[in-house]
This record gives C-alpha cells, structure tokens and sequence, in this order.
C-alpha cells in the first residue's frame, strides 16, 4: 500500500512520475519540438501508413500525456473535442483533473449481497462509452456454484428468468487497480501506468495495441478495440476525462478506470450508483472514516488471486 | 441473511418490546415519552439533518394520519393478538420474522403515528425507522451506519444520500426481491464461425 | 562502389529460369501479403482471429519460431570461430545471413501484430518512450536490433575484405564474435521471458522454459540450415563439406536429447502436482470443455520431434542424407508447432477467469504471414546470390572492374 502520498500536487500536468524524466529527458527535449516534428515528418513520409490508418498529423505527433505541458494539454483536448463534434455531433467536454489530495481509491464488494443483476455492467457500458459492436464489457460477473470458487468451474453466461439463483453466488470481477500491476510493467511504451490516486490509467494516443498488459493481466481488466468502436450517438455520454471514458478509436487497450470522470470531481462510480443491492463500496483508503476504510478495518476481505502478489486495491468481502 | 438465525434474536426482542409496550399503555408515559422524543431531536440522538442525510418523509403522503383510526379513543382498539383476517391493510401482507411478530412489535400500539420506543423509552418517527430496525438487526444496523451494508449515492468524499432500511427492505416482507438479469455477455468469436466481414 | 552496385544488381536480376519461378512466386506471395496486410490496417485486427481471450495468435507464434531460427546462427559460430573446425568456418557466413533473413522477419512479425504500427515511433527512446528496463518486449527490441546489427556486421566484414581480395583480420573481428554468442542466447532468452515473466499466465511462468526455448531453437535452426546448405551446394559453385553437415546433425541430436528431456521434466512436475497449473497442457494435448484445435497438431509435433530424435541419434541414418532431409523436415515442422501456435495459444486457454475459448488464424492472417515469410526468404535468395560468390572469389573487386571495362568497350 501506498500511504504516504505527497500532498503538493496540485496540477495534473506539472506532476509527473521521476523516473519517466530520466527516459524520456523530457524538459531538456521540449525546446527542440520542431526537430523532433521535422525528424517525423520524414519517418511519416518513409511509413506512408498514415494513409491507412486515417488518423490526423496532430494526433500522429502527439505526446505522451504524462509528458505534454500544459499548453499542449489544452490544445489536444482542443482538437480532441473538434474531432468528437465532427464525429458525433455534440459537445464534449474532455476533462483532464489530476488527482485529488492525499487521495488512494479503494474498492470493495459485498459478495454476499450481489445478486448477478448485471447492472453495474451496463451502467458502465453506457458511462463509459465502451464499444456495443464488438463488445466490449469491462465487468465480467462470474456465477459460481454454492461451495466452489474456482475459475474454471464459473461463467458468465448465466441467463435465468429471475436473480438470484438458488445454489449459486456471484462475484463481479472488473480492474482491480492493482499496487503491484503486472500490466503496467510489461507496456514497453509505458502508455500505461498507476495515476497518484491509485488508478490505472491508458493514454489511448499512445498505446501501440500490441496487446502485452492484456497477457500480463490475471484479473481480464483489459479490452481491446479490435475495430473502430460503435457507440450509440444518442446515448454517448458527453462528460467524459481524457484518460477515461472519451471515445477510443480502433487497436488500442482500454480499461476501467474507477470512472475516472466521475471520482476525480468526487462522485461514486457509476457502478457504485447503479448497484441495486449496495454490494459495490468506494472510497478513499487514506481517510479513516471512509467506507473502505471501515470496511477493510471491520470486515473480513480478501483480495483476487492474493498469491499473485499484484495487491489489487479491489476488495472483496462478506458482510453479515 | 440467515431468517433462521434471527429467530431466537427476535423472540428475545419481542418479549422485551411487548414489555415496553405495557409500560406504555399508560397515556402519562406515552405523552411524556414524546416529550422526550422532541428533546431527543434537539440534543444527542441522531437525527435525519444531522447523522444522516435520508428521505424525510419515507411514506407516501396520501397516507391517513394513523391516529384517524387508530387510538385508545377512536373505533379500532389495541389487540396484541396475531390475526390474518384484517379487513383494512389487506395490501400488506406480513412476512417478517415468520409468525413471531406482529404489527405492535413495530407500531406503537397507543399512537400509530410512531413507531415502538427505544429501550430508553423514547418514540421512534417514521422518519427514523432505521433505529427500530436496528433494535433487532444490530450488527447490519451497525454496518449500515458505516456505509459498509446498504446503498449510498452522491459524492464518495462529501454529501452522500443514504439509503434507509426500508428503502430496499419492505419492512412487512422485507426480502429482498429477485428481479430479472440484464443480457448475459455476447459469446467471443470463435474459429468455429465465419469471421463476418465489416 | 559504383561497380560494386552495378555488378550485384546485374547478379540479382540474371539467374536460370528455376530461379525466376522462385523469385516470381515470391513475389506474388508479397504482394497478396502486402494487400492482406493494407486490409486488416483498414479493418483493425478483428481481420485477424485473435479476440479479447486469446490476444496473440499466428504472428507471435512465428516471431517465436524464427527468434529460434536467428539464434541458432550461433551453433555454427561456436565451432567455426572458438573450434576452429574447419568446415565449418567456411560456411558460417551463410548461417550468419539466415540469421538476418530470421530477424527481419521476427521484426515485420511482431509489427504485423501491432494494432497501431503508425505509432510505431513511440518505442524510439528519446523521441518515444522505449520502457526498459522495465518492460521485456522493449529488452526484446533493444537485444534484436542488436543481433542484427552484429549478424550485419561480422559477415559484412568478411564479404567487404573478400570482395577487396584481402585478408580477413581476425583479431579485430574476435570481440564481436564473442559477443554474438552471449548476444545469441539472449536474444531468445529474452523472448521467451516475455512470456515467461507473466504470473497471469501458468503456461508460460515455469521457469524451464528459457531452457526449453534454446533446446529447441537449437534443433529447428540448424535443420533449416542442413537444408540450406544442400540447396546452396546444388545451385551455386560454394562448396559444402559432409564434414560439416554431419556435424551439425550431431549438435541437433544433442539439442533435441535436451529438448525432449526439458518437455519430459515439464510433464511430470505437472501431471504429478496435477494444480490448475496443468490446464493449459490439458487441453493443447486433451482438449478442454470439448475444445481441442491444437490436440492433432500438438502431438504431430512430438511424433516428429521424437522420429527425428532418433534419426538424428542414429549414425547410420543421420549420415544418409535421405533420412537426414526427412528428419530435418520433421524437426523444422515440430518445432514451428510447439514453439509457435503449441506455445502462444495454451498460454490464453483456459483464460485466467476460466474461461475455454479458442483461436485459430484466418486466412488474411496466414496470407499476410505467408508474405512476411516470403520477404524474408527473398531476402534471404538475394543475399546469397551476392555474397555466395564473394566468397567463392567470381565475385571480387578487381572481376567487377573488367567487367566494366568490358561493358564500355562493348
């Protein structure tokens, strides 16, 4: 666990990690841009892949977002919401909050209560704009026989008249924003990586779909576009956070992101709203008075596949 | 929730409360009790403004002051016993904690507009149901105040709105009901299909 | 210079007719390549049979195979260069360009895979973000350009001398020819830590299976290159030694006693601990939830790897050069098996929440890795049609500069 977070953050764009300064030489490079731009240009020309994957100059010399200064933030949202109202018509808001204060989310589930409704899965289809065709789910409930929890013997394709079944329980399974992520080791352009508050975050214009975070992944946190996305126009959700729920274009890897959108401006995830039962908690771990907090304090939890070492910051519990 | 174990818990309870209720038959008592009630708003004990941001009228408006009927003084006398044929309330069908309790271990049998007293002696409002619910339900209605059972929206880190009890919980039949499942997942594709072309 | 171009220009373009068909044929399976390839730019890699459960398919397993092929360069290295045998040193040079051919086509591989190859330059360090050392496929990135650099180097070297008529320095030379036999191991080393080093992943996350990868890139590269050798001696005026070939059979019977060994070990730990670990085993030689695609080929694989085992033992047969062909055959088809789709695909199934979904190629994903394929063995033709002659001495400085003058006298 990650308790001691520094307090002095207060920009999202300013703070990044220091270990990426080494690597990327970051500021001392900045000044050179149009070097950098004209060496590209050259490559770009060589490649002429451009043509086929239609994406935009802008978008193709695009920064990583960890690296971007301010300016380069605004212009990119800037062109980002350009290129959603051309595409859907509508005003975007593409937000880029940093993390909050002295912030580590948490997570937990009541097992004992989920009944296997599904609903937190569409609320979070519809939340996060996630692709209807092919689809794309970010949470998966696994129905296990009264008794049993082993993987192999559970599906996700249960289809009853009414839940709960009798003689079974369910267990949604979604990221589980591991401390020690697998998946965010193994990206080889770190496109990827742990936000301040805990959350695993894909900077989606940077991520080169060759699809290792998904091997490296014990827990299927993650998708893939396999082709350009389709999401309703009507029902697209128009608030969205730049690395969250904006709409994501073909080959790359998404994920959830504990709603990022919605917890960075302090409001529950929208599977945590949807959740009939009130089997899905969240809160900050760092505030002792938080729901998390008392739940890993007066209740027994357990983590997924423990012995993995990933530390997930998604807890399961059964409450009496 | 295992009913069977709740059992035992509820037949303690209930003799207790149907004592309480005794005491109480005494109009003194009763009026002195909702005295206390009002005090008990102001100083210490929780409250809907102050501990918990919740519905303040969790029943619906149309709803007959109990007392119109109901009273020492009014048609419908106070009767302890268990009965199924009640020609009013015939929409409510009693399913909690089997055949052990009756409408007066919740209701207060000399003024229907509260719910049964504290041990302490004060008057529960409907508003507050979920202290009467606690007096049985302990450790759930410990959870409940922590956040860890129940359903909270709003803001994780400032105004929450919580969910009472009976939000969820039918107190007159308060399993919760099953409901149908949203669509299971689409199947991935497999070797086995023609990919289709896009 | 000028000369040097023209005259290899000249040597790549005029050839027999037998030459031409294998050059055209090449050709046509580039182009369809390329084509499929522009396809499933266009599509996303839905063109491909790849899904969220199995999320590597048909490329990786051919990167995989061909790491092997690259790496077995240096089983010729060893002898020719610390050994000093002989017959081999005279052919190392053409084990050296197969290995370039190999790494080629491991890098358009891994690139074919990629859903977005136009961001391509965000693994260039400095420009990009290239994550070591904390990401293998970035180690994997940095150890193949490496070798390829040095299987350019040492034998570009040689053919830059031979061309000139001048003596090879071999002392200058000697470093990176040390290097590259470190360089080689690790180049498959590293690959097979991408896979190995994903708790996610019980298949992959034993640690026999670095061993497991080197055994078995030490039988499938040198039986290509048994096979190369023969066709290179048959076409072209370099000479072969017996010599060498049975000696290389004989390293190939070494390295396949060691591969069946590390398999066999890997059997028993998991059918006697019989863990969930053993589900992936299950069902690429069982089959799972009635789902078994992979149970034929699999066991294909061990038929042939263990036929050619003893083929490959056996003085009598391997010195036969009937049965020595078959059982280079076998063991090229075995190993593409088990280190390509034997390896990737079990690796996903049962999926780590459980789940049995399978995967098989499509045909734009074989077509386009037909095309990857056929780059690398024109690359491969190409090469040896210049350097082959170099090193048989028709092909020098001084032969290019009368052939000049001829050609302006004419």
């Amino acid at each position: 666990m990650r308790k001691n977070q520094s307090s002095d953050t207060d920009s999202f764009a300013g703070d990044r990690p220091p270990a990426d300064q080494a690597i990327a030489s970051g500021d001392a490079t900045r000044p050179d841009l149009p070097d950098r731009r004209t060496f590209l240009a050259g490559a770009a020309s060589v490649l002429g892949m451009l043509a086929v994957s239609s994406c935009s100059w802008q978008e193709f010399v695009q920064n990583n977002f960890q690296r971007m200064s301010k300016e380069e933030i605004e212009q990119t949202v800037d062109r980002l919401r350009r290129e959603y109202k051309e595409k859907y018509g509508k005003d975007f808001v593409v937000g880029t909050e940093g993390p909050i204060d002295a912030t580590l989310f948490g997570y937990a589930l009541d097992i004992q209560r989920c009944i296997g409704c599904r609903k937190c899965v569409y609320a979070c289809v519809e939340e996060n704009n996630q692709s209807r065709d092919p689809q794309i789910q970010y949470i998966r409930v696994l129905r296990f026989k009264d008794g049993d929890m082993d993987f192999e013997h559970a599906t996700i394709y249960y289809d009853p008249e009414e839940v709960p079944e009798d003689g079974y329980y369910y267990m949604p399974v979604q990221c589980q924003h591991c401390a020690n992520a697998p998946c965010t080791k193994v990206c080889p352009v770190r496109a990827t990586w742990t936000e301040k508050d805990g959350i695993v975050v894909v900077d989606y214009n940077w991520c080169i779909g060759c699809r290792y975070c998904m091997a490296a992944c014990p827990y299927m946190g993650r998708w893939f576009n396999f082709k350009e996305p389709v999401i309703p126009v009507e029902t697209i959700n128009t608030t969205t956070h730049y690395l969250g729920n904006r709409p994501r274009m073909k080959n790359v890897v998404e994920k959830c992101t504990f709603c990022i959108q919605r917890v960075r401006v302090g409001k529950y995830p929208a599977c945590v709203e949807i959740c009939p039962v009130g089997a899905r908690k969240f809160g900050n771990l760092l505030d002792p008075d938080s729901e998390i907090s008392k739940i890993i304090r007066n209740k027994r939890v357990f983590r997924l596949k423990s012995e993995l070492n990933t530390q997930p910051k998604f807890y399961y519990f059964f409450a009496t | 929730m295992k009913p069977k174990m709740l059992i035992p818990l509820v037949m303690v309870l209930t003799v207790g409360i149907i004592g309480a209720c005794i005491n109480l038959s005494d109009r003194a008592a009763y009026a002195q009790s909702r005295e206390y009630a009002e005090e008990m708003k102001e100083i210490q004990a929780p409250t809907s403004e102050q501990e918990f941001p919740v519905p303040l009228r969790p029943l619906p408006k149309t709803i007959t002051p109990c007392r119109a009927c109901h009273g020492p003084e009014k048609d419908f006398p106070v009767n302890f016993k268990r009965r199924e044929d009640i020609l009013v309330h015939s929409n409510i069908r009693l399913n909690h904690g089997g055949i052990r309790l009756w409408c007066l271990d919740c209701h207060h049998p000399e003024n229907r507009n509260y719910l049964l007293p504290l041990s302490d002696g004060k008057v529960i409002e409907f508003e507050q149901s979920y202290l009467l619910c606690g007096k049985c339900h302990g450790t759930i209605y410990r959870d409940w105040r922590d956040g860890i059972h129940g359903k909270r929206t709003g803001s994780w880190n400032g105004q929450k709105n919580y969910y009472l009890c009976i939000t969820c919980h039918d107190p007159h039949n308060p399993r919760f009901k099953p409901m149908a499942p949203m669509p299971p997942p689409k199947k991935p594709w497999t070797p086995t299909e023609v990919r289709a072309k896009h | 210079m000028k000369n040097f171009i023209v005259q290899a220009v000249k040597r790549i373009v005029i050839g027999p007719p037998l030459y031409y068909a294998w050059v055209s044929l090449l050709l046509v399976l580039i182009a369809v390549g390329i084509a499929s390839y522009i396809k499933q730019l266009e599509m996303g890699l839905i063109a491909t049979g790849m899904t969220s459960y199995v999320s590597w398919g048909f490329y990786l397993g051919n990167f995989t195979f061909l790491v092997g092929v690259a790496a077995a360069a240096v089983l010729l290295i060893i002898p020719a260069y610390l050994y000093d045998f002989g017959p081999i040193k005279d052919i190392v040079i053409v084990g050296e360009i197969l290995a370039i051919s190999a790494l080629l086509m491991c890098m358009m591989f891994v690139t074919a895979d990629l859903g977005r190859p136009d961001r391509i330059w965000h693994l260039l360090p400095g420009l990009g973000i290239l994550n070591v050392p904390s990401s293998l496929l970035g180690w994997d990135i940095l150890v193949l350009n490496g070798y390829l650099f040095l299987n350019l180097f040492i034998p570009g070297y040689i053919i830059y001398k031979a061309y000139n008529e001048k003596p090879v320095n071999y002392r200058l030379l000697l470093p990176f020819i040390l290097l590259s036999i470190p360089w080689a191991v690790s180049i498959h080393t590293v690959t097979a830590f991408i896979y190995n080093g994903l708790a996610a992943r019980p298949f992959w996350n034993a640690s026999i299976l670095a061993p497991r990868f080197l055994a078995s890139a030490f039988c499938s590269g040198p039986a290509l290159i048994i096979l190369l050798f023969q066709i290179v001696r048959h076409y072209t005026k370099f000479h072969v030694k017996d010599e060498a070939l049975h000696k290389i059979a004989e390293m190939i019977a070494i390295a396949m006693a060691i591969n069946l060994f590390l398999l066999g070990a890997e059997f028993f730990k998991e059918l006697y601990s019989d863990t969930h670990h053993l589900s992936p085993l299950k069902y690429l030689y069982l089959g799972m939830d009635g789902k078994g695609r992979l149970v034929p080929w699999i066991w294909t694989a061990l038929v042939f790897n263990v036929v050619a085992f003893f083929i490959f033992l056996i003085p009598f047969t391997r010195k036969k050069f009937l049965t020595l062909n078959l059982g280079c055959v076998l063991i090229i088809i075995g190993i593409w098996i088990e280190k390509g789709m034997g390896l990737i695909i079990p690796g996903f199934i049962p999926a780590p929440l459980g789940e049995v979904w399978e995967y098989a190629p499509t045909t734009l994903e074989i077509l386009v890795s037909l095309g990857i394929w056929a780059i690398g063995l024109l690359l491969l033709t190409i090469n040896l049609k210049i350097v082959l002659p170099i090193e048989t001495g028709e092909f020098t400085k001084h032969s290019s500069q009368e052939r000049a003058f001829a050609a302006e006298r004419a």
